[in-house]
């Protein structure tokens, strides 16, 4: 099967730092993908290039056959790549509804719209609990359901997850987690930066591992968990 | 502060200055204002409370009748003998009905009026929502009807004043896209103000087109103002693009100083046009001024006559006759708020409020940040344009030394005083600001300096102390230093501005959720206050 998406040896710089120092990889539609790395290595970094946030200065990047380096972030939004930010980034002033509204800005199909909302509540019942409560107002976890919530909300084929689990409690990580493999097998692909390694490779079908702005390794999930250079650095075993 | 008697003693005390101020039959329209004031600010305490909407309305009300009935009565005896003048007013002249002054009178009309005015706006407050809404509307429709009739018939001769704030305010409506909506900081506003009114000077006068060598009819055409107003809006939402631009990759304190740099450069190019000559470039084909240079803006001489606008039955538009002009301004208010609530509510307003709380967030949603900057600008500008038509016509003059720093900084704090994002509060704290600067400072000048005069000069010894109570003492010289300090202090009491936007409030108090909001607001706040505590925690 032809990849979803394929990132060729991109070259990113915050003006004269570079901060991707050629970064390939590809994921295949359906599956979910994890990108592992300690803080500086280029996760995030490696997300918002993808949705256009930020130009590469060198590479190619296709999705779905087409060219992703020249379109505009909106454009990619409405070819079907949706992210959910770092660090949660919810519209704070707004009610949970308008948020999720928000994350459906690139379509106009009301109906369409409205079904999706209600899934999307049946997938977090937590937020239809706080549908007119102001984002701000929100507890972490319940930010980040947001935030997730509002990235599905543009119906995407690829699903971008910064940091999901950032911050939150042990026990709503493994929430989040369990979503994350639902909302995939109900078709999204999805591409998942994690610090917390052990979740994030145990669900994925496969793994990269960044370091420096480079992939050093590049296996099926499991193996990277037996892997020794990921047990050392990133599971703290010996 | 929605207690009756709070409110009533508050907006009472308003309402008397103005009174004490006046005199005369300026206490009926204050008793009309004041008493619907204090209805409206009440409303809070008492949500959906028919009883007790309707009793806060009359209690607010009545006290705000008895401080205008004093108010008239310390005038007629203290204020005025005290100037020197004598308490002698022309008759009301209402159609057929003519009332001759009498201070008991007038100030008890004033107090029967707020109390009435009060009570049916507390009643029309106590209705269901639906209602409520036309009920207001339609008060306050009757009152701008009725309002150069009141003005005339009271003898207060404060329409012509009204007009002129009234192209600020839709400046400041225009402004509130930008900044309110948009949350993109403009100080040079005024630019496009001045953009619209020179189209139209050029479009609407003689001026240009004696020196083009054409036929010079299209300004004299009795039809040719409404097509200008359409052109000249189209206009400045193009130089509101073409402004714009260079500002998309800056934003807060950088795109301030960017367009505060193209409020002052727009004047001095107006200033400068006075020796044109284009020619193509590279071919040297000459197109425009090649006999003899165009002077195309007239430098410091300005711009005039300009053409005014014309109907059917009332005919051209002429210096003097406020009602047509009242009317048109009024007018291209709707317009504007009819406009400006459709955009608020569209995608464009969508993603203007998506951008202004986090850029980086809006854009992952798929919102093109470049389109909706440009959008703002080009929105705003528009609404500018308008104002900038209606002043050139209006004023039949234009000149580049009207257009400069302290309109954009006026503008901008009609739009923070009045509370940013709400047009509400736009508006009525920018006919606060500047019926305050034009209409009650002068008057107290004028009383200060005669009561000066009358009651105190003449047993003054010393020449100079005399020189400096004649001279320095003129309250019109110190509108900039008043206007300083209101905008301290109501930044340092109510940052907010009078009424705020909800949600650019919170913006403002992060840490702070209560303030004279309406109670339902406060309620839906409470509801979430006990969950805002652990915000930052992550126990579930």
């Amino acid at each position: 099967m032809p990849p979803l998406l394929e990132l060729t040896d991109i070259k990113t710089y915050y003006g004269n730092i570079q901060a991707l120092k050629g970064i390939s990889l590809s994921v295949a539609p359906g599956e979910v993908v994890c990108l592992i790395g300690s803080n500086g290595a280029g996760k995030t970094t490696t997300l918002r290039t993808i949705q256009g946030l930020i130009r590469p200065r060198e590479g190619t990047m296709t999705y779905d056959g087409k060219d992703l380096v020249t379109m505009e972030a909106d454009e990619i939004v409405k070819a079907g790549v949706s992210q959910s930010p770092e660090g949660r980034l919810v519209f704070p002033r707004m009610t949970v509804r308008e948020n999720l509204e928000m994350g459906a800005y690139s379509r106009s199909d009301k109906v369409g719209i409205q079904a999706d909302m209600e899934k999307i509540l049946d997938l977090f019942p937590r937020l239809r609990e706080r549908l007119t409560q102001k984002a701000g107002t929100l507890s972490g976890g319940e930010q980040q359901m947001l935030a997730m919530g509002r990235a599905m909300m543009s119906r995407p084929r690829l699903l971008l997850l910064d940091e999901p689990s950032m911050g939150l409690a042990p026990m709503l990580v493994e929430q989040i987690f369990r979503t994350i493999l639902d909302i995939n097998q109900q078709g999204t692909t999805v591409l998942l930066v994690e610090q917390n390694a052990r979740m994030a490779l145990a669900i994925s079908d496969r793994g990269y591992v960044l370091q420096t702005g480079r992939i050093v390794l590049e296996d099926t999930g499991s193996n990277l968990l037996n892997s020794e250079l990921v047990r050392k650095a990133y599971l703290g075993e010996h | 502060m929605t207690h009756p008697v709070k409110v009533g003693v508050g907006i009472g005390i308003v309402a008397a200055v103005v009174v004490l101020l006046f005199g005369g039959w300026s206490a009926i329209l204050a008793g009309i204002v004041a008493g619907a004031a204090a209805a409206l600010v009440t409303e809070g305490q008492s949500i959906r409370d028919r009883s007790a909407t309707l009793r806060n309305g009359v209690i607010s009300g009545a006290i705000v009748g008895v401080f205008i009935l004093i108010a008239e009565i310390v005038n007629d005896i203290l204020v005025l003998p005290l100037a020197g003048k004598d308490p002698v007013f022309p008759p009301f002249t209402l159609g057929p009905i003519s009332i001759p002054y009498n201070m008991f009178v007038a100030g008890l009309a004033g107090l029967v009026l707020a109390l009435a005015i009060g009570a049916l706006t507390g009643w029309i407050n106590s209705l269901p929502d639906k209602n409520r809404r036309l009920g207001l509307a339609i008060l306050l429709l009757t009152f701008l009807a009725l309002y150069p009739a009141l003005d005339a018939a009271a003898g207060l001769g404060w329409i012509e004043q009204m007009i002129s704030i009234m192209i600020f305010v839709v400046l400041a409506l225009g402004l509130n896209i930008v900044v309110g909506y948009a949350g993109l900081l403009d100080l040079g506003y005024a630019a496009f103000f001045a953009i619209g009114a020179y189209a139209t000077g050029l479009l609407l006068s003689p001026h240009l087109c004696n020196q083009s060598g054409f036929n010079c009819e299209f300004y004299q055409q009795e039809w040719s103002f409404w097509l200008v107003i359409w052109i000249a809006a189209a206009i400045v939402a193009c130089f509101g693009l073409l402004l714009g631009a260079p500002t998309l990759p800056l934003t807060g304190d950088y795109l301030a100083i960017v367009t505060l740099g193209f409020g002052e450069i727009v004047p001095v190019v107006f200033r400068n046009l006075t020796t044109v000559t284009l020619t193509l470039p590279f071919t040297g084909i000459c197109i425009a001024g090649c006999i003899k240079p165009l002077n195309v803006t007239a430098g410091e001489q300005g711009i005039n006559p300009i053409a005014r606008p014309w109907v059917p039955v009332v005919g051209s538009f002429q210096t003097g006759e406020y009602i047509p002009w009242y009317v048109l301004i009024l007018a291209i208010i709707a317009l504007s708020i009819f406009f400006i609530n459709r955009l608020r509510y569209s995608r464009l307003g969508r993603a203007w409020s998506a951008m202004r709380e986090d850029e980086l967030a809006a854009s992952s949603m798929g919102i093109n940040l470049v389109n909706t900057k440009l959008m703002a600008f080009a929105m705003g500008a528009t609404i500018a344009g308008l104002a900038g038509v209606f002043y050139a016509s209006y004023i039949t003059a234009i000149f580049p030394s009207v257009f400069d720093f302290t309109v954009s900084v006026i503008i901008l704090a009609m739009v923070i005083l009045g509370g940013v994002g709400n047009m509400t509060g736009v508006i009525v704290g920018g006919l606060i600001i500047l019926l305050s600067d034009r209409v009650l400072l002068p008057q107290l000048a004028t009383l200060l300096k005669d009561t000066l005069n009358t009651t105190v000069v003449p047993h003054v010894e010393s020449p100079a102390v005399k020189d400096f109570l004649t001279v320095s003492v003129d309250p019109t010289q110190w509108r900039i230093f008043l206007f300083g300090l209101t905008l301290v202090v109501v930044m340092l009491v109510r940052p907010q501005g009078l009424i705020p936007n909800v949600r650019r409030a919170a913006e403002m108090h992060p840490d702070e959720d209560t303030w004279d909001l309406p109670l339902s607001i406060q309620q839906a706040d409470a509801a979430t206050q006990v969950r805002s505590v652990d915000r930052e925690t992550t126990i579930d």
